[in-house]
């Protein structure tokens, strides 16, 4: 049975519906993430789990318990906010504490509670510092320490990196991460960075409009995107139009290439069109390049992104993008140059509406 | 650029003239009670009076009672709207702005009209009733003032996420209230306060209409009937006012509780 399970969960505001049918179990120690550009109502779902928010339908329970009817301060569960949400009147050690002095824990317990949790973020020498004198970095760890700290069953973090400088994204996820680990608490991750969905998630949710798109591993979702929207929310992605020559072959036409698919084209007759799918990363300009497909372009522009060029070359009137990796003595393609892109069959996705 | 640094110069000189001439003016005058010398004696005799202290002393009494009423009534008003109802936000900044246009004896001749001894609520009808309607109108007096000082320091600190901060860590409304948000707009309960104090140390009207014995109404007295006096008085309400501002800003520069935000 799921630790965390919603069931059908649907939320309307007036007449809108921002969530709807939304369905996903979660297990015990599991980091799940909510992917979705803003207004996909990842956030909402969050507040309901936390009770900020009550389903217009459905159920939430954690533990085979129903949270419905429990209101927020009765679901023991943690959140920790983009906006760190500190008490500034408060000590960090205050902070922390705040939550087991709430629940009327003996004041010894609070001590050693906090001062591990403390340890837990490195952050134990500034126990009596207020959180205007820390930086953003500081108060967010602080803020997971606090959340942490009456053991909740579920870990919520809204969008917790998004006000950080970039080096500090990457680090703090790392260190939400390895916490999470270690602790082996269940927690739900709600953001719109790809990135970060990708690197630190056991799964993710990719939502759309409401709904889930599609739930499933990070490499599932980058490898193997179940719908058009999916296929260009997480990741850069080609989406070429291309013509059916042969179904029964899998082959169909990009300008002037054939090329094959591995997928199967399905019920699509010969001159169907079709929508596939290539991501940058997946051709070469190599002749020695494993792969059994090519197609001919011409170059549009080349630009030198640091670790990587990325290429636009026009085949048939679509504009297909690609990455080489960074070389000293790489050379970059010159406009109307015309280039043979070879890679793999498997490389191709149908994309599906 | 000279000429307009002088013109600012000559604007500034004016209204420093324009505001401490009479200033001083008064303060000198106030010190002239003894015959060919500066003395204190108006002073000496505005503190010897016993109806001064008696003035005095229920003011105070009754800016204080203002001041805890006033802030059980805006806080949680003020916190309730932007917390859960901030379209009506339009309509609470209206009617705090009212006693601002609406002239004092006007409020308080509907005060009389609706509380008076015959009245289904009769206020008016014993001493302690109507001391009760003068904090009442005190209150609303202050209202333009304590609203926004409450309201400007709630702006600062986001109460929303605040207020869920606390909720899922479990804490209930009065512990939300007492420990997260209260001390978190201490600086401007205080600044409300101190303005509410300036407001009801000198206020007149009010006291006079309802015939209590207020420090202002003292004030008209001694300034009917009196030489030096009421210019010590002029004096120590300036100082009273002065006083309280200056708190004011001390509050605000030492308020430590700066917001944490991104």
């Amino acid at each position: 049975m799921s630790f965390l399970a919603l069931d059908n969960i649907k939320k309307s505001f007036g007449q809108t519906q921002v969530v709807k049918d939304f369905n996903m179990s979660i297990e015990k120690g599991e980091f799940v993430s909510f992917l979705g550009p803003s207004g996909c109502g990842k956030t909402t779902v969050l507040r309901m789990i936390a009770g900020f928010e009550s389903p217009s339908d459905g159920t939430i329970s954690i533990n085979g318990k129903n949270q419905n009817r429990l209101k927020t301060n009765q679901r023991n569960i943690g959140m920790v906010f983009q906006a760190y949400a500190l008490f500034p009147n408060m000590t960090v050690f205050d902070n922390v504490a705040f939550g087991l002095k709430v629940a009327g824990k003996p004041k010894e317990e609070i001590e050693t509670r906090v001062k591990e949790m403390l340890a837990l973020i490195r952050l134990d020498h500034l126990a009596d510092r207020y959180p205007y004198q820390m930086s953003g970095g500081q108060q967010q760890r602080v803020a997971l320490a606090r959340a942490l700290a009456p053991k909740p069953q579920v870990l919520l973090l809204d969008e917790p990196l998004s006000a950080l400088d970039a080096k500090i994204r990457v680090s703090l996820r790392e260190e939400i991460r390895q916490i999470q680990r270690q602790l082996g608490i269940t927690t739900v991750f709600v953001t719109h960075d790809q990135e970060e969905a990708l690197s630190i998630s056991d799964r993710i949710v990719v939502m759309n409009a409401g709904r889930a798109e599609q739930i499933g591993t990070p490499s599932e979702i980058y490898n193997r995107p179940n719908t058009r929207f999916v296929a260009s929310f997480v990741g850069t992605l080609n989406i070429i139009e291309a013509t059916v020559v042969d179904p029964s072959a899998n082959t169909v036409k990009v300008g002037d290439n054939t090329v094959r698919l591995r997928e199967p084209v399905g019920a699509l007759k010969v001159g169907d069109k079709i929508s596939i799918a290539l991501r940058p990363e997946a051709g070469s300009l190599s002749e020695s390049a494993k792969g059994d497909t090519a197609i001919v372009g011409n170059v549009i522009s080349s630009h030198f992104l640091g670790s990587v060029i990325r290429t636009k070359m026009d085949v048939g009137g679509n504009q297909i993008s690609f990455d080489m990796f960074n070389a000293p003595d790489a050379v970059l393609p010159q406009p109307g140059e015309v280039l043979t892109l070879r890679f793999s069959s498997g490389d191709f996705l149908i994309v599906r509406d | 650029m000279k000429t307009q640094k002088i013109l600012a110069w000559i604007a500034i000189a004016i209204g420093v003239i324009y505001f401490f001439v009479p200033l001083i003016g008064t303060f000198e005058f106030s010190l002239r009670m003894r015959r060919g010398e500066y003395s204190v004696d108006a002073y000496q005799s505005v503190f010897s009076d016993m109806q001064f202290r008696e003035t005095f002393g229920f003011s105070m009494v009754m800016a204080l009672l203002t001041i805890i009423f006033g802030m059980l009534l805006v806080v949680p008003t003020a916190y309730w709207v932007r917390l859960r109802l901030p379209q009506i936000r339009p309509v609470i900044e209206f009617i705090t702005l009212l006693p601002l246009v609406i002239p004092a004896i006007v409020i308080v001749f509907g005060y009389l009209r609706l509380y008076n001894s015959s009245s289904w609520l009769p206020f008016t009808g014993s001493t302690s009733g109507t001391n009760a309607l003068l904090v009442l109108s005190y209150i609303t007096l202050s209202l333009p003032y304590m609203y926004r000082a409450v309201d400007t320091a709630m702006r600062a600190i986001d109460v929303r996420t605040l207020t869920e901060a606390a909720e899922i860590l479990g804490a209930k409304w009065p512990t939300i209230m007492l420990r997260c948000i209260f001390p978190n707009v201490m600086s401007g309960v205080l600044s409300g306060a101190f303005i509410t104090f300036a407001i009801v140390m000198g206020e007149f009207t009010m006291a006079a209409l309802l015939n209590r014995p207020a420090f202002g109404p003292y004030l008209q007295l001694v300034g009917a009937n009196k030489a030096y006096e009421p210019a010590a008085l002029a004096v120590i309400a300036f100082a009273i006012t002065w006083f309280s501002m200056g708190l004011l800003q001390l509050v605000s520069r030492f308020s430590k509780m700066a917001p944490s935000r991104p």
